[in-house]
């Protein structure tokens, strides 16, 4: 957000708009294809962003929910226009969606008892089940490793297939169990840490498993 | 009143999941089925068009299903495009707020250690989520009869091998990469689709 400073002028709304239009229009896929587009629209070509913004908005748009295209137009237009620009680069992207999918919803629920467009599609749902599976390898890699995460995704997998039960609890039930544990594994280290004593290059060892602590050194201080 | 719901759940899908599209996937099966708003078959075959349209995947399903739900009411094509708004609209509403504060608090949100432990835990559980998927979008291709909430004999009854051998087939062209580059979805769509008009619509095998 340091970095605002380096535009000169105001972008319009209208440019805005225009921008995320273009972009929902040519990205096919997820979010991730249209990261690739809008860093080298808004960061190489437009220069209304750097890329050090864009690394952060994405780091925010994959850990909050919601679709992660929306996301990020949200961040960007609120970055450079506040609320309304957020409004409008949301807008922006998600028309071309909006308004061919509702024109095709109409073809096909009037083709869905085709002949062919039936064996067509019978053949689409292996390809979509091979896709899901790459979605799936996908996450499962760039996850923490760990007997905790090994867990959950057991958990989560199991009572998602064999029950009725909520996903949305699923997912609460997750959050809580994952504060939850990194209370534990932060008072564990600090008891660690009273009971030896303390040499500088051993406590780093202790907490490095823990992102926070890359972060903000100054915030591990302050706990002793 | 269908709208409200539609709007409730779809509301709900783009507060709970994290990770975009497929995350979705999970979440999206159990309220179409529980409310009986369409088959899990035609959310699979829409999965297919989802991603060989323009636009973001989980907006193209969002916009699809409000849509699907919309014309089943007795305003016909203006209830479709109603409930296109309603679902889109509802997916992205929580998005908007919940960026706009994080963007403001971004330094507090990325050492937070709440919200590490947070997603610490959302993280596995929405990945065992899609692995769930995986099974249930699988065995509607290759054993429709199976239900895995109510596992019986007869679920065997129907096994559709071809599809086994196309889904098969497929993971190793998924993984091609020509010039450095993955085939995209679409290209692998496409011969799908071909490969489906050939096997089922000319030779007419597994009906």
């Amino acid at each position: 957000m340091k970095h605002n400073s380096r535009q000169t002028n105001k972008i319009s709304l209208w440019t805005l708009f225009w921008t995320f239009f273009k972009t929902g229009l040519f990205t096919f896929g997820g979010g991730y294809a249209m990261i690739s587009l809008l860093d080298e629209e808004l960061v190489s070509k437009k220069k209304w962003i750097t890329s050090q913004d864009m690394l952060d908005m994405l780091v925010i748009a994959e850990s909050t929910p919601g679709v992660i295209a929306v996301n990020t137009a949200t961040g960007v237009g609120f970055r450079l226009r506040g609320v309304a620009g957020a409004i409008v680069a949301t807008a922006g992207v998600v028309l071309p969606s909006f308004v061919i999918i509702t024109a095709l919803s109409f073809f096909i629920q009037a083709f869905e008892n085709n002949t062919w467009y039936k064996a067509a599609f019978t053949g689409v749902q292996a390809c979509v089940t091979v896709l899901v599976i790459n979605a799936f390898v996908k996450m499962f890699r760039q996850l923490e490793r760990g007997w905790f995460s090994a867990l959950l995704v057991a958990g989560a997998f199991i009572v998602a297939l064999f029950t009725d039960f909520n996903v949305i609890f699923l997912i609460i039930i997750g959050g809580v169990l994952g504060i939850a544990y990194s209370f534990a594994a932060d008072a564990v280290a600090k008891r660690k840490n009273k009971a030896l004593p303390l040499k500088d290059s051993e406590r780093l060892d202790d907490s490095s498993d823990e992102q926070r602590s890359e972060h903000d050194p100054e915030n591990d201080g302050g706990d002793k | 009143m269908i709208y409200l719901v539609l709007f409730w759940e779809y509301f709900k899908v783009g507060l709970f999941t994290i990770g975009g599209g497929y995350a979705m996937l999970p979440l999206v099966t159990q309220i179409i089925t529980k409310r009986g708003w369409m088959t899990e078959q035609q959310l699979i075959q829409f999965i297919g068009i989802a991603e060989s349209t323009p636009g973001p995947f989980a907006i193209n399903l969002a916009t699809f299903v409000g849509n699907t739900v919309g014309s089943a009411t007795k305003l016909g094509v203006f209830g479709g495009i109603l409930g296109s708004l309603t679902a889109t609209v509802a997916v992205i509403l929580p998005s908007i707020v919940i960026i706009i504060v994080v963007t403001l608090l971004y330094d507090k949100f990325r050492t937070n250690k709440y919200v590490q432990g947070l997603l610490k835990g959302i993280k596995p559980v929405v990945v065992g989520l899609i692995l769930s998927s995986v099974f249930t979008v699988a065995a509607n291709v290759v054993l429709p009869d199976l239900d895995f909430k109510n596992i019986a004999a007869d679920g065997a009854n129907t096994f559709n091998w071809i599809s086994l051998i196309l889904i098969i087939a497929f993971i190793p062209l998924s993984q091609l990469r020509i010039k450095g580059k993955k085939l995209h979805p679409i290209c692998m769509i496409l011969v799908s689709a071909v490969m489906g008009i050939l096997l089922f619509g000319v030779f007419n095998l597994q009906s």
